[in-house]
């Protein structure tokens, strides 16, 4: 399953980035709170507290020669494999560092910014504030420090890093879907090509291979259908030593629908070609969608994306019913 | 007098209202003690949803939804949009697209993904006629009233230069 962790700094509008995050995704708002709660439920209220003051006693036994930061670690990674989840702080982009299937966040703001949203949520003064802050600020890097060992501030540790100076919280949340959308992405594509052999491509920026291929990623586009180009090869021949000798990487990948499609301008020789790879991989790859785009097809709503600028769309050439 | 020509009649008026009326029934049976949503998609599918609306025996709401392509002015190809939105919220219900063909699927998997972003509790698609061997995307086309091919067809809702929609009976066009 997939997680999303955010880091924040205080004042930085990090947990109300969480919050409006896990009810759009409709996944859990892991916090501290919730993992005392729930993973260390023999907990004394005395082990409890010492936890929220010292970050060091994260590393203490917890219970059979296990420490509270190992348990912690441990009871989180088999979460994430039963449910997806939003994990806010506790240096979970750490426990997750290595992990295809995260996407780390960072929420920050400047000091100015955090300040005043400090003094005004708290109703402290400025320099009361200014204590809370220092000190809040000490406390997150000595717990990322002395448990981890390592930087909070540390900007390779995050995939994406906000600034609420600059956005709004529903902006953040915009921002972290749309990273998590292509990064989820990559991450399945990844994992299927390793179950099934095949190669990942992921070219970050398609360089299409002619006209017609340009011409139908516009027109996906057009659509709002999401799309990849290339983002696989299927082998489907191999000689007697295992090398592979023939292949087929459909031109499209489209996200949404779980569908490649390969496109066929050229003349019939190539179409029959094509259709025998296409047979081969479903073949080989049970339960892959592949579909041809005939060349008629194509030139149709070729015509269609063409036709888009006439005020009178008909049905046949521009409105709707491709 | 309709000023139109057509090369033949490929699905008379008793052939629609016969298999609309078993499409109906279909869709009564299945979705039996629900309430559903019927979403008839502008201009193409007006006739053959007021038909089908009328043969299904179900508390139901209607609406329709129009979809247009529109120059865009940050890109140099157009994008397609929705030019009459929906009056009622399809949150939590059970909606049945209606459309006159599906052919590529494109337009009704933009639809589709439209529609799902409102959090429906289902969304089923009727066409009346259907293409598969054409299709692009796999859509959950649940219910259809005839296959067709590649013909060019007009009447019954579908039109040519905005003519020939008023025909009752769906006819093959010269091309």
């Amino acid at each position: 399953m997939s997680i999303i962790t955010i880091s924040r700094q205080m004042g930085s509008l990090g947990d109300e980035v969480a919050s409006a995050l896990s009810r759009k995704l409709g996944w859990e708002l892991i916090t501290r709170d919730l993992l005392m709660e729930r993973f260390f439920p023999d907990s004394s209220p005395e082990q409890r507290t010492r936890l929220a003051e010292s970050a060091k006693f994260y590393l203490s036994e917890y219970k059979d020669g296990r420490s509270f930061k190992d348990v912690l670690a441990a009871s989180l990674i088999s979460m994430s494999r039963e449910s997806s989840a939003v994990l806010l702080g506790f240096g979970s982009q750490l426990m997750f560092s290595g992990s295809n299937d995260a996407l780390h966040v960072r929420i920050v703001a400047s000091d100015t910014t955090r300040l005043s949203r400090i003094e005004k949520h708290f109703h402290l003064s400025e320099d009361a504030s200014k204590a809370l802050l220092a000190s809040t600020d000490r406390k997150h890097k000595r717990f990322v420090s002395h448990v981890f060992g390592e930087d909070l501030s540390d900007l390779s540790l995050y995939h994406l890093i906000l600034n609420t100076d600059h956005l709004t919280v529903d902006e953040c949340v915009a921002s972290i879907l749309a990273a998590f959308h292509e990064h989820d992405l990559r991450a399945r594509i990844k994992t299927e090509t390793r179950s099934e052999g095949s190669l990942d491509h992921q070219s970050e920026t398609p360089v299409f291979k002619n006209p017609s291929e340009a011409e139908f990623a516009k027109i996906l586009d057009m659509y709002h259908i999401d799309w990849k180009y290339e983002p696989k090869t299927f082998p489907v021949e191999w000689d007697s030593e295992g090398n592979v000798t023939l292949a087929f990487s459909p031109d499209f990948y489209l996200t949404r629908f779980d569908t490649y499609l390969e496109l066929t301008t050229m003349n019939q020789k190539y179409v029959t070609k094509k259709n025998r790879k296409l047979k081969k991989v479903k073949e080989l790859y049970p339960g892959t969608n592949i579909k041809i785009v005939y060349k008629k097809d194509f030139l149709e709503l070729a015509e269609r994306l063409r036709s888009v600028s006439a005020p009178d769309n008909h049905e046949e050439s521009g409105e709707k019913n491709e | 007098m309709n000023n139109i020509t057509y090369k033949k009649i490929i699905f008379t008026e008793k052939q629609l209202r016969e298999r609309i009326i078993e499409l109906g029934k279909k869709i009564t049976e299945d979705y039996q003690g629900q309430e559903i949503v019927l979403l008839g998609v502008l201009k193409g599918s007006l006739f053959f949803f007021t038909d089908l609306a009328r043969a299904v025996d179900l508390p139901m709401q209607i609406d329709m939804i129009a979809i247009g392509s529109i120059p865009d002015t940050t890109s140099s190809t157009g994008i397609v949009r929705i030019t009459k939105d929906l009056d009622i919220n399809i949150t939590g219900k059970h909606v049945i697209v209606v459309e006159d063909i599906i052919r590529t699927g494109l337009t009704t998997a933009y639809l589709l993904q439209t529609l799902e972003a409102r959090r429906p509790a289902s969304v089923d698609v009727c066409t009346l006629l259907y293409n598969p061997d054409r299709q692009l995307i796999d859509l959950p086309v649940k219910y259809f009233g005839f296959e067709v091919d590649r013909s060019w067809l007009i009447g019954y809702g579908m039109d040519s230069g905005e003519y020939g929609r008023n025909l009752p009976f769906i006819a093959e066009m010269e091309h």
